[in-house]
């Protein structure tokens, strides 16, 4: 079967998708794909709010279908503890200080011939 | 996001409590949660109900699933909450309207192709619903006929899911295939007819049987093998009267408990139970770990229980049976609750009087020293015997005896009717006294309320020599309150007295009645 996509090229098309939605609610993404020894950060924002600055470390699970259940049950404790980790290494690599932080999950469906549906789960951490 | 709530019930013992299952779908990361003290049974329902929904082509929430069991202290058991779970979770989706699941209870297990599967304990279930206040109840569909023994409540029979959404829609309801059911008890009571016809010979005995029956009175047969204990007691069920409704409720309530499958009716005939002699004590009181379960004594609820080859029990088998035979029903503790169930039976005992059986039998060669009979005698403690009305003990035939005693016997029907008279006496006399048959009357109301019989001098001096305990009193007076009734009589007079006396004494030989009184 060819495939049109890569999981690669699917996962950048997600996050693509993901960051224009934070974008929509008023974020500002900082920063894509930050890596370090312990892993990525898939999206950094930044949400300006009533109450400062709140900075968001957002995980983003996109998937082609359904076949193996949504792509937000890929997203598992373990995954959102490491998360936590990456979000204070970042913050020091950074010397960033923010009133509060929060990790969001996004998960997205991207099935071919199909619109693509975009699902976000505030504050998972 | 949304939650709706759903109702079950929780079943301690025979009482049933409502349960409120709430399910509240938010925002979090794909998770279902279960709350609210659920057993291990009841904790795998997430993984049961999610499979069941998706294979029904419902959506489970991709999202943070609570469900709540309420009142969260009170510790829950069972997989029959699985219809009210997805239920509240189908209604938090909002795939039909939350107000549906108003005043109607489900019951029933979900299986992973989205059908409901039976469960235990419908009857007190359905019963405890009616008695809250609900209007409807919704049960699996092979169950619903013992569910409508209940009146005052909508039964509604459910397949499965698809069924239960479409319902709940208000839409008709898609058929189902029949779905074939292996290794089932349905209706677990064969009917026995059994006839007393087929004991040959036994004359006293039999008369013994009736007096027992008509009373309800404890026996205690003693005899060597082979000549009819066990074959006598196991047509004691069909000299008894049908049950009254509300009987025949408990007991059906006790048996849908204990697992067995009511089928469409009611148990109206006395229910008969006669467990092995290896029986442990949780199988004969009731037991289990976190939920007692109903045992036999309780199984046999307004019917015999036989302990057939008595000595054999365990010896805290048969203690057991002290307190539910003076009480009529038992109540077991375990660490989280305490469950009560109804054991009002009829007991009757049958022993061989020593390990050989032939000890004090005419003819019989016993080959048992002195001190193992006594021992085997023993087995059956005195406190037991205590408590037994009518001691019966089984002779040998003799052949010559045989020939007479075959010309005329008579059939259980006979029997029964004169049986069923004793029994109406009984219920006019004792009427407003809250109870039924003499074998259950208590002692003060015995001497209080009822005449004393006129010629109580043999009573009397049975106490004087002592060979007749207070309560032995009672038990005499009871029997021979059921000879007169079975005679026809008002009052009992001297001849019932001796007759009394004679089955409470059991005036046989034979060792294992000795020290009787």
């Amino acid at each position: 079967m060819p495939r049109t996509e890569s999981k690669q090229q699917l996962g950048v098309r997600g996050e693509d998708l993901a960051c224009a939605e934070l974008e929509r609610q008023g974020m500002q993404v900082l920063e894509r794909n930050w890596r370090c020894r312990l892993g990525e950060i898939d999206i950094v924002a930044a949400d300006a709010g009533a109450n400062g600055l709140t900075l968001v470390f957002c995980e983003v699970k996109c998937r082609s279908g359904l076949g193996f259940g949504h792509p937000l049950e890929a997203i598992t404790y373990a995954k959102m503890r490491t998360l936590r980790q990456l979000a204070a290494v970042w913050m020091r690599e950074h010397r960033m200080t923010a009133s509060s932080i929060r990790l969001d999950a996004i998960g997205v469906v991207l099935a071919p011939g199909q619109e693509p549906s975009l699902t976000h789960v505030k504050a998972v951490g | 996001m949304a939650s709706a709530c759903a109702w079950s019930v929780a079943l301690v013992g025979l009482e049933g409590r409502v349960v409120e299952v709430e399910a509240d779908i938010g925002a979090g990361l794909p998770r279902t949660v279960l709350v609210g003290l659920p057993d291990s049974a009841l904790y795998q329902a997430r993984d049961r109900c999610k499979a069941a929904v998706s294979n029904s082509g419902q959506e489970w929430p991709i999202s943070l699933l609570t469900v709540n069991l309420s009142p969260a202290t009170l510790p829950k058991a069972g997989s029959h909450y699985d219809a009210a779970i997805v239920a509240a979770v189908l209604a938090a989706q909002g795939v039909f309207r939350a107000e549906e699941l108003r005043r109607t209870v489900l019951l029933g297990e979900v299986g992973l192709d989205g059908r409901l599967r039976p469960v235990r304990g419908i009857l007190p279930a359905t019963l405890a619903a009616q008695q809250a206040g609900f209007t409807r109840v919704i049960v699996p569909l092979r169950q619903a006929g013992e569910a409508k023994l209940v009146e005052g409540i909508e039964v509604f029979g459910i397949a499965s899911i698809t069924q239960l959404v479409a319902f709940l829609q208000g839409i008709p309801m898609p058929p189902v295939d029949p779905i074939e059911v292996i290794g089932e008890r349905v209706g677990g009571h064969p009917s026995r007819h059994l006839d007393l016809a087929d004991v040959v010979g036994q004359v006293e005995a039999k008369w013994a049987c009736e007096v027992a029956a008509a009373g309800r009175h404890h026996m205690l047969f003693h005899g060597p093998p082979g000549v009819g204990k066990t074959m006598l007691a196991e047509r004691v069920p069909g000299l008894l009267p049908d049950l009254n409704v509300r009987d025949a409720l408990e007991v059906s309530a006790v048996h849908s408990l204990a697992g067995f499958n009511l089928a469409d009716e009611l148990i109206t005939r006395p229910p008969y139970s006669d467990p092995h002699h290896s029986a442990s004590v949780a199988s004969i009181v009731g037991g289990g770990q976190r939920m007692a379960k109903p045992g036999a004594i309780s199984c046999a609820h307004k019917g015999v229980l036989f302990l057939d080859e008595a000595p054999e029990f365990q010896p805290t088998v048969l203690e057991a049976l002290r307190t539910p035979l003076e009480s009529g029903m038992i109540t077991l503790g375990r660490s989280e609750l305490h469950a009560r169930y109804p054991a009002r039976f009829q007991l009757i005992l049958a022993a061989n009087p020593c390990p050989c059986g032939q000890a004090a039998t005419p003819g019989g060669l016993c080959q048992c020293s002195p001190m193992v009979v006594r021992r085997y005698a023993e087995k059956i403690s005195g406190p037991i015997r205590d408590r037994i009305d009518i001691n019966q003990a089984f002779l040998p035939l003799r052949k010559a005896y045989l020939k007479a005693t075959l010309q005329r016997v008579e059939s259980s029907a006979v029997v029964a009717e004169r049986v069923l008279e004793a029994r109406d006496r009984q219920r006019r006399r004792l009427a407003g006294s809250g109870w039924l048959t003499n074998g259950e009357v208590a002692g003060t109301y015995l001497r209080r309320y009822l005449p004393l019989p006129d010629d109580l001098q043999t009573v009397d001096e049975a106490v004087d020599r002592g060979r007749l305990s207070a309560r032995g009193v009672d038990k005499v007076l009871r029997l021979a309150w059921t000879a007169a009734d079975l005679a026809g009589r008002d009052k009992p007079g001297r001849d019932e007295l001796a007759i009394a006396l004679a089955m409470r004494r059991g005036e046989q030989p034979g060792t294992i009645c000795r020290g009787v009184g």
